[in-house]
């Protein structure tokens, strides 16, 4: 009688045990899959709504917070008090449109450890610290804004660099929007006009857009020149009023119609300076296609940028498309036709002649530190690549001083500073052209003087339309970005 | 276990409950309020109240029943206040109503005990069928029936000029007056229906009119199936009916037809009743329909698998996510916000009071006895079994309450019942 009456205990207490059994198969082994599942709505309540650790300037700026929710308890609110000065770096993250930017790129630091995964729970009881870590930028914030302000209502990029280390000073893109307007549940409506908003703000256009480059190219046309030994500065070239191109019927002449010097001969230099087309159309055909191209190649053309956030790689044709193509090969030497280019590989150029041919890794993440503002790492400079030799580079920087003192890029000087650079005036057909100035400064700084290496680019000539040129247009934003930078007046 | 232990365990589980409420208020941002001292109170004067009934008229019980009961109906109603803090209200009044029935319980038997109960057994089961037939009272009657997510198990009484609608589940009182009928039937009746010799081909079977009460109990369970929809009541009292029958004979033959008819009514509800076949495909494929059918399923899931091992903490977590979560899914918010660690505490208190009500039956003296302690302890295991494999998807979801923990008035009346009526058994099994 007893022993039926325990057969049944036991059978009922069996299915408990495999009750613990479904428990711990539905919570242990199974449950990341379905904590992790998009469905679940409290990814989305995590994703946004739990504490993320701040971000500050190089200066200690504060460009993102997360302050406890006035509405419901346990849940933060990410807010970004610049507003749309650091909208393409920083990013946003939202509840909608998801994350971006560094919000994106380092959010294992700023998420919160306290979760109740092994790790997780095993960090808690040896005592690890789970609030999230913060991250302080490389950006030095005056020169931020000073960026944005010069770049104004006109559509564009900055981006500066340490040419020493490949910290990013400043990256600044234009349009911008507040990404404070895409932080709650409420922001389909402006989130979708923005991401239908012609004029693209949401891309950060120092990464994310390519353009053609036009003659700031010809820094890298003319360093492929002096790296294979075939040129100097005192190179003596043709000056003709148009390069005819072989096998073509399409001709090169220069911006303004007329030649070079005085129609007889011109020197390497003085075309740099002078930025003739028609000269460094030659060069790119004596060096030759394949040449130019691997050249080009080691200035990061072709190569995806390593950096905190997405990079477009820049591009230009084959080596052995161009080899026996010459007419291609004279219009891409001189940043036109297939080139296609970021304003950061741009300013990571200008950083290579400052850097005596080194091009380091640009970052945007100085350090992290932790809850108490205790550093925990800091990012250590590393070397990408040589893009040219310190010989080449010592030239290049040489005649892109002049180009500053005496030639195109006279707008970007800065009173008592060397500084060097080049213009660019890409043609884009059917629009007005791109303004372009890459540059650096100072040209040789004294011990412990920090340099800054720039790009700037004003899409469609900017304020001044079709009449735009880089001196005129790109050139005084970098002018007011180096003044800043060296603590003078712009004059 | 001495009395003055359970007393202490009794301020211990009053004291889980308050500082649970405590934690959830914390997390809110409140400081200590008025709620955790009431919670705190009406915890020791329900649960208090029953250890000094029985005291008073139940000396010799066994206890273990009380603090584990105790201890469930905290975690329960942590989870019910973080969820609902009204439902958490009206829990409370319950909890009170609930103790004192129980303790009421204590006193009708203090004399006469529970073999008084054998006496009206038919009374008890003609009481038990109407319980179980009032949800299909018509609307328009002052007493009536209910319809509450599809099922009709619910009754309502409307009592004219007070604009209250007093409204309980019949079905749980029902089926502990079916246990006390079945305890007192069978201990009569279990030898004959023992003999097992007649022959059909291999197999033994019983003479043939003694198959008679598993053939009412299916009949039953599948009439409430048809009428009032309640897949998780019929399934219960079905899986009761072969239980208590095995009990009283030790035949696994019952167990085997029971078996099979479940199998066999089962396949044909799945073919009938449209209702039956969406829960079992969303039993098969939750996540395939997630949008309708399996959409409870799949929150249970995501809420179960986001609390992991130590979960998010009470009152960081969003069980209020899942639908029903303070009834059919209470064990989904527990496991959420108190991690594996808390489904284990609970799925082992379950068994710590299965343990200890099959031990009563066990010492019980008379056949009655431990058919009705071990019948009210398999409700309480049954009921707990079927439901929390529906939500730990081993089976599909049938829609019962928890006992102890899910809110509810009914449901926890009847589960202090049986905790009186077991400790009566547990007092006269020593005395």
């Amino acid at each position: 009688m007893n022993r039926s009456v325990r057969t049944a205990a036991y059978a009922l207490l069996l299915g408990f045990g495999v009750l613990i059994i479904a428990a711990t198969w539905t919570q242990a082994v199974a449950g990341p899959d379905y904590r992790d599942d998009p469905r679940n709505p409290r990814l989305t309540a995590w994703r946004t709504g739990r504490e993320r650790g701040p971000i500050v300037t190089a200066d200690d700026v504060l460009v993102a917070v997360s302050n406890p929710s006035d509405t419901e308890s346990n849940l933060y609110v990410r807010s970004y008090p610049e507003g749309d000065l650091y909208a393409h770096t920083v990013g946003y993250t939202s509840v909608l449109f998801g994350t971006t930017g560094i919000e994106r790129a380092r959010t294992i630091d700023l998420q919160s450890d306290r979760d109740s995964t092994i790790s997780g729970v095993l960090n808690g009881l040896l005592g690890g610290d789970p609030r999230p870590r913060g991250l302080r930028l490389t950006i030095d914030h005056a020169l931020q804004r000073v960026a944005a302000e010069a770049l104004g209502d006109q559509k564009g990029a900055v981006v500066a660099i340490d040419p020493t280390t490949g910290e990013v000073l400043a990256m600044v893109s234009t349009p911008g929007f507040d990404p404070n307007t895409l932080v709650g549940a409420t922001a389909g409506p402006t989130g979708d006009a923005l991401t239908q908003d012609p004029d693209e703000p949401l891309r950060n256009r120092a990464t994310d857009e390519s353009y053609a480059p036009g003659s700031i190219f010809k820094v890298i046309t003319a360093a492929s020149g002096l790296d294979v030994g075939l040129v100097s500065p005192s190179s003596v070239f043709d000056d003709p009023v148009e390069l005819k191109l072989p096998g073509s019927s399409a001709t090169i002449s220069n911006f303004d119609g007329e030649v070079c010097n005085d129609g007889r001969g011109v020197t390497l230099e003085m075309a740099f300076v002078r930025s003739c087309n028609t000269v460094f159309g030659q060069l790119g055909m004596d060096v030759g296609g394949f040449d130019l191209a691997m050249r080009s190649e080691q200035f990061g053309f072709n190569e995806s940028v390593p950096f905190d956030l997405f990079v477009l790689t820049s591009l230009f044709p084959s080596g052995a498309e161009l080899a026996t193509d010459p007419a291609a090969t004279a219009q891409n030497a001189i940043g036109q036709r297939d080139v296609q280019t970021t304003p950061l590989l741009m300013a990571l150029s200008a950083a290579a002649v400052a850097n005596d041919g080194t091009v380091m890794v640009p970052y945007l993440v100085k350090d992290v530190f932790t809850s108490d503002g205790t550093v925990e790492s800091s990012t250590e400079p590393r070397i990408w690549r040589r893009a040219t030799s310190p010989a080449t580079a010592s030239v290049l920087a040489d005649m892109m001083e002049q180009v500053v003192s005496s030639g195109t890029g006279r707008k970007a000087a800065v009173p008592g500073m060397r500084i060097a650079g080049k213009t660019g005036t890409a043609e884009v057909t059917g629009q007005a052209p791109h303004a372009w100035f890459i540059g650096f400064g100072p040209v040789t700084p004294a011990e412990g003087e920090r340099s800054i290496a720039i790009a700037v680019i004003v899409e469609s000539g900017g304020d001044f339309g079709e009449s735009a040129t880089g001196g005129s247009v790109a050139a005084p934003i970098a002018r007011t970005v180096f003044s800043e930078f060296f603590g003078v007046s712009p004059g | 276990m001495t009395r003055t232990a359970e007393a202490g365990l009794i301020v211990a589980a009053s004291l889980l409950a308050a500082v649970g409420v405590a934690i959830v208020e914390f997390t809110r941002g409140n400081w200590l309020d008025a709620q955790v001292a009431i919670t705190f109170i009406v915890f020791l004067a329900s649960f208090g109240g029953l250890h000094l009934a029985v005291r008073t008229w139940a000396a010799g019980a066994s206890s273990l029943l009380i603090p584990t009961a105790a201890f469930l109906t905290a975690v329960g109603f942590i989870e019910i206040y973080r969820i609902d803090g009204e439902a958490a209200a009206i829990q409370r009044w319950s909890l009170l109503v609930a103790g004192g029935i129980g303790a009421a319980v204590l006193w009708m038997l203090r004399s006469s005990g529970v073999a008084v109960l054998k006496r009206y057994r038919y009374v008890l089961l003609a009481v038990g069928m109407g319980l179980l037939l009032l949800p299909l009272l018509p609307d328009s009657w002052p007493i009536h029936g209910a319809t509450v997510n599809g099922s009709r198990l619910w009754v309502r009484l409307e009592v004219p000029g007070i604009d209250r609608v007093l409204s309980f589940q019949p079905g749980e009182i029902a089926k502990i007056l079916i246990v006390i009928f079945l305890a007192s039937y069978l201990a009569e009746r279990a030898d004959s229906m023992a003999v097992v010799d007649r022959k059909i081909g291999p197999f033994k079977v019983p003479e043939p009119r003694n198959l008679g009460p598993v053939l009412v109990a299916a009949g039953i369970a599948f009439v409430i199936l048809i009428y009032q929809r309640d897949l998780g009541a019929s399934l219960l009292l079905f899986a009761l009916f072969v239980t208590m029958l095995y009990m009283a004979t030790g035949r696994s033959f019952y167990v085997l037809t029971g078996g099979l008819l479940a199998v066999v009514a089962g396949v044909v509800a799945y073919a009938a009743f449209g209702h039956v076949a969406r829960r079992i495909e969303a039993w098969i494929d939750p996540f395939a329909n997630y949008t309708d059918a399996g959409y409870q399923t799949v929150q249970g899931l995501f809420a179960m698998g986001s609390g992991s091992l130590t979960g998010s903490g009470i009152g960081l977590g969003r069980p209020d996510l899942i639908p029903a979560a303070t009834t059919d899914f209470i064990f989904a918010a527990v496991a959420e916000e108190m991690g594996l660690a808390g489904s284990i505490a609970v799925l082992a208190g379950y068994a710590l009071f299965v343990a200890a009500g099959f031990g009563i039956a066990i010492r019980s003296k008379d056949r009655f006895r431990k058919y009705l302690a071990g019948g009210l302890t398999a409700v309480v295991a049954l009921q707990a079994l079927i439901i929390l494999a529906g939500v730990l998807r081993l089976f599909p979801i049938t829609g019962l309450t928890l006992p102890f923990m899910s809110y509810g008035g009914s449901s926890l009346i009847a589960s202090f019942i049986i905790v009186a009526l077991l400790l009566r058994v547990s007092h006269e099994g020593r005395a």
